[in-house]
Parts: C-alpha cells; structure tokens; sequence
C-alpha cells in the first residue's frame, strides 16, 4: 500500500511538472432539515424504543462540497461534509458533530488508457435502484432515501480503458471510509481485499463482470447488465453469489433457539428489473429482488416469535433482509428536467405480505433554492418486517446551492 | 500509312476527350452527397479526434422562459459526457452517452442511474443535439436538388437513419454549396410528419491537421408543433483528443 502511494505520488508530481494549466473548481450545497418518525408501542423488535433508541424527532444542518483541480494528467476531488444533527426521543436529547471526507481521489493518467487513482471511492455499481445484489460493498445501495449520503471505501485503483467498449479494474481495499458515521460491519468485513471488475459496452447494452476476495473469506461474484430496447423501454439485472460473514439462523420451528453462524451458506441474490419512460418523461420501474439469504416465511414468523424473548439479538444481528422475495415500483418525473423532481416508491415484501410506500419531492424556489419533502409510510403489524420499528417518517427540508 | 497513323491518335485524342467529359457531366450532374455531409459533420463537431466545448442553452415554451443552462460537453463522434456548470444547484450533474446507452450521476448520488434515451434534458434540444454530430455516420444522404438559404446556395440532403440509434428518423438538410456547412435542417418523424426546424450560425473557428474550419457558434431549434424554442451557444470550442477513460461509468468521480 506504502509502496504504491509513493509510485501514484512520483506519477503525480511527473504529471504536475509537465502540466502546469490547473483548472480548479467548487460548489456546495447547504441543507437543512427536520424529521419527525412515528415509533410503533407495539414493537417486537424495539419494546418502547428501548433496544434501539431511535430518534423520534431530529434537526440536522449539512454542507455538502465538491471540489477539483485538474490538468491533462491528474485529477484531485474530495467531497467534505460537515454536519450538525441534534436528536430528540423520550430518553432525552443528543446533538452530533462530524466532519468528514465522504470520498476523495487522486487519479493520475499513468499512460494512453491506463488510470491510477487512490482515494475512498463508492464502489457500487449496476442499474438496479431497490438493492444492488453486484455489488459486495453497498447492497443497500441508499436510493430509497435521497437524502442519503454514501461514504467511500478507501482503495487504491489501476484501471485500464482501451477503448469506448471496454474498462478492467483492479482494485485493491484498504478499510471502509468513514466508519463512524455510517457503521457498517458488512463493509468492514472486507478490509484488506481485492477487486477486480470488468465492464463491456456495446450499441444498447451493457454489462459487467465483478470478483472481489478477502484473505479470510469466501469469494464475492456478481455480475449486472441493461438493454436499451427502445428510446422508452429498458430491461436490466444484478445478481451476486456471496457468504454472509455473520448470519443469524432462524428455524422454522419457534421453540428452538437463534443460532448464529460465522460464515452463511453461500447464496444467490438477483434481481430483475424493467423501466419505461412515457412520452413526457416520467418513467416507471418495476424490480422483483430474490434475497436468497433471507427467511421464508416460516422462518421470518419464527425471527419474530424469539424476538419477544430477544429483541435485542433480532435487531442486533438481523439478516440485510428479513424476507426472500420483493417487488418495488418506482414512478418518478423526468430526473433531467430543471424545474423539480418527484418520486412514488412502493416496495412489497412478498415473503410477509409488508409493505412501504414512500414519496419524494423537490420544489425549486429559485435558482439556488429548492424545497424537498420525503414521507414514509410502513403498512402492515409489528411482526412484519416493513413496519416492525415505525408507522410514519416525514422529512421536510431546504438546500440551498454553493457559491 | 500516315493517315491512318493520324486517324489513329485523333480517335484516342476524342475518345480522351470525351472519358473528360463525361466524367465532368457525370460529377457536375451528381454531386456526393455523402462526401457532402461529411465534411459538413465536421464544422458541427463529427470525425475530429474529439471536441471540448461549452453550450448555453435558452428555452422558452410559449411566454414562458426556461431557466439558462451551461454545460460543458465532452465528445466524440459517439460518445459524449455533458457536465452541468449552471444552473448552481445543478452543478457537477453529468449526462454520459456512449452510443444508445445512456446514464445520469451528479455528486453524491450512490451510483449513476441508467436512463433511456426519451429522458431528454428540457426544452427542444434533444441529447444529441449537445454531441458531436454525425451524420454521415448515422444517415444515408440524398441529393435532392438545390435551394437558397437567405440568399446563399445550398445543397439540399435527405437523409434517413441507418440504424435506430439515431434521435431522428429522418432530416430535411440544407448544407451551403460555397462553405460546405449546414444552414438549416428539418427533422422529421418516420410517418412524414415535420417535428422541428433548426438553423445554424457559424462565427467560431477551429484548425484542424492545418486547416481553418468555420464551427458551429448557434443553434437555434424551433418546435414545428407547438410555439416554443431553444437555443444553443457554442463557445470555448477545442480540438482535443478525449480519453476513453473520460466515458468510462467507474472512472467519472
């Protein structure tokens, strides 16, 4: 690692001998929101907010920057985050700083089609918008909340493009970002692998290839691809094969115990989906996700019939989905038109009959300002994984754009 | 002999002659109309190693007036990569297309989103408005006689898509017989049916392997249908080659 950031360093200060035209720039946007969540009382998983004290009211000032420099050979971006969040809960109320570098990167153009670059870069990848089963780092992959931020992985990258068509990657992860603000033992389990990706483009389709390898553990492979079918039609998919690290077993039979198991059986997770865009530019998308690390529908019953006795460890250890099979339905405005945004998200578990409905919305008040609006809606009872925790989540708020 | 001798070279002196002439007949008669359109590809951005430029754009859809919008684009002849400087809360969005394949980042977003080629940006610029242009790689040129544009004389094209990559079905396309560029096109749906009228000016330059080449400096795109507007500045205007890397999805940070 030492080694290849001196040779990315000496790159970098070739490239900045020969090339002494910088081009420099930034921006940045000032949010400002407030959120208010309905909790269940009736909660299995968190009896009286107890296990999980979630906040039930929250305040956050955010200022989100972009900034570049550039020349022919090198490119430095960072993207720092400063924030203020102030939760409230019958416990009482806590205020949180941070600041932090949610991805950088210093890419150095080492020859003709070949990129160095080192920095904490967000690997995901791949057209699905509910989960991204290709990807070993982000399988939540923050779409469902718009105002979600996801931080880095920081990595070192060789990347090879030889032409429009085609790009190999080789990459190899240090650690998982920023880990305090977004704590996430998924990708802390990856520390210290390899990546290697393969992307391929054609007139109307795409595709790629990814393997990704800790010393420790078994092997990631995943793969995504999309076909354009017409200027309204698209049909994609992601699949993944992975071992969980850490899995929570969940019998079918209630009266035996939670078991957890160091490395879960190896799995697939794929879905498929398809868009269409109207002829005014609203499009509407409809993914089917099979999770095949999560609970049938016996077992799911059962997770919440131990969750009375434990909640603490069904939470805890809880698999990244309860159920195994999902629908989700996205119908949203044209993503390219200047003067607002919505979005109507509709997400069915099939495995326990949950649902959510969700709706985003931006307003632009002028040219820097923009008014947003996020609303949550969990449908179903408290042994049903969508509205286990929460009956309603609104989020009302401003950004405001830089300089 | 010696007439014979000398009715010998007089028939090669008219059969020469006449090989002259006709090809001169047959070129005066037919000119190429690919050859045409390509070179008029050229002051719009086609067959260079790649163009840098900046766009402004203006839109208005009857009284109503879009918000401006400056775009620096990235192109070659089948890729390109739009990056959105203005307006500020827009800033840092990037529109990549690389042949029909086309996908939406911005900073912070988790991951680009896939999108088909009917989500266009607003107004009546289409995305391939905004790239290189061409034509002579995506449509079969006709001839189709000749006709003024403001006085000046033109070649009129028809030209049809070769595949269904391209954004129109069909273009009415009047190139100038003196500058070899294009002044005006029609864009026309694959039922016949007259979608929008543009019309070029050409006050930007480039040199390109030693030659000065008039370039594309506006655009100015007319709804056929409906009264509403859009027009395209072109400025900064560079010769570059652009790296593949530049249209590579993992390397756009």
């Amino acid at each position: 690692m030492k080694l290849a950031a001196l040779v990315l360093g000496l790159c970098a200060t070739l490239a900045v001998a020969d090339e002494p035209a910088w081009r420099t720039s930034w921006d940045g946007t000032l949010y400002g929101y407030a959120n208010t969540t309905s909790l269940r009382g009736d909660s299995v998983l968190n009896p009286g907010n107890r296990i999980a004290h979630l906040a039930q009211r929250s305040e956050v000032a955010e200022l989100r920057m972009n900034l570049k420099a550039e020349n022919e050979s090198v490119r430095l971006t960072a993207r720092p985050i400063a924030l203020i969040r102030e939760t409230h809960n019958a416990f009482g109320s806590e205020r949180y700083d941070d600041a932090y570098l949610s991805q950088w990167q210093v890419r150095v153009r080492a020859a003709e089609g070949w990129n160095v670059a080192a920095g904490r870069d967000v690997l995901n990848w791949g057209p699905a918008q509910f989960r991204s089963p290709s990807s070993p780092f982000y399988f939540d992959n923050g779409r469902q909340d718009p105002m979600r931020e996801l931080v880095g992985m920081d990595s070192l990258k060789l990347t090879w493009t030889p032409d429009m068509q085609s790009s190999v990657s080789l990459v190899r992860v240090v650690r998982s970002g920023h880990g305090a603000t977004q704590p996430d033992a998924w990708r802390d389990n990856w520390q210290m692998s390899w990546l290697m990706k393969f992307d391929r483009r054609g007139d109307e389709w795409a595709y790629g290839l990814v393997a990704a390898k800790a010393a420790d553990r078994a092997a990631f492979l995943g793969a995504h691809g999309q076909a354009t079918l017409s200027d309204a039609l698209m049909l994609y998919g992601e699949v993944g094969s992975s071992v969980l690290a850490r899995a929570l077993q969940s019998p079918a039979d209630a009266a035996q115990p939670f078991t957890v198991l160091s490395a879960s059986p190896r799995r697939i997770t794929a879905l498929v989906g398809s868009s269409y865009t109207f002829e005014d530019g609203k499009s509407l998308a409809v993914e089917y996700l099979h999770e095949g690390h999560g609970y049938t529908s016996a077992q799911e019953s059962a997770y919440f019939q131990r969750a009375t006795n434990n909640p603490g460890m069904a939470l805890g250890l809880a698999p990244r989905q309860l159920g195994r099979d999902y629908v989700h339905l996205v119908m949203q405005s044209n993503q390219m038109d200047e003067r607002g945004f919505w979005r109507l998200m509709y997400t069915r578990n099939l495995t326990d009959g949950s649902k959510e409905i969700a709706a985003y919305g931006e307003a632009v008040l002028n040219n820097r300002i923009s008014a947003f609006g996020l609303v949550l809606l969990p449908q179903g009872n408290a042994q049903q994984e969508f509205s286990a925790l929460s009956r309603r989540s609104i989020t009302l708020g401003l950004k405001i754009a830089l300089p | 002999m010696h007439s014979a001798m000398f009715k010998g070279k007089a028939m090669t002196r008219f059969l020469c002659a006449l090989s002259i002439l006709s090809l001169a007949q047959s070129a005066w008669a037919a000119p190429d109309a690919q050859g045409i359109l390509k070179d008029s590809d050229q002051a719009r951005g086609g067959g260079l190693p790649g163009i840098v430029w900046e766009i402004k754009l203006a839109s208005r859809d009857g009284d109503k007036v879009d918000e401006p919008q400056r775009l620096i684009v990235k192109a070659t002849d089948n890729s390109s990569v739009a990056e959105v400087q203005e307006p500020a809360r827009s800033k840092g969005t990037k529109l990549l297309q690389v042949e029909r394949n086309m996908w939406l980042t911005r900073p912070g977003l988790s991951k680009p989103i896939p999108i088909s080629p009917r989500q266009r940006m607003s107004g009546q610029a289409s995305n391939g408005d905004i790239a290189a242009t061409n034509y002579a790689g995506d449509y079969e040129a006709q001839m189709n006689g000749t006709e003024a544009i403001d006085g000046e004389p033109c070649h009129v094209l028809d030209l049809v898509a070769k595949h269904k990559r391209t954004t129109y079905d069909k273009i009415r396309y009047w190139v100038s017989v003196k500058r070899g560029v294009a002044l005006k096109a029609e864009f026309i749906s694959l039922s016949g049916k007259l979608l929008k009228t543009a019309r070029f000016d050409y006050e930007n330059a480039i040199e390109h392997e030693g030659k000065r080449i008039p370039f594309v400096s506006k655009m100015t795109i007319r709804d056929a249908l409906i009264d509403a507007e859009t027009t395209m500045q072109f400025g900064a205007v560079k010769v570059n080659k652009v790296a593949a890397s530049e249209f590579d999805l993992g390397q756009m940070q």
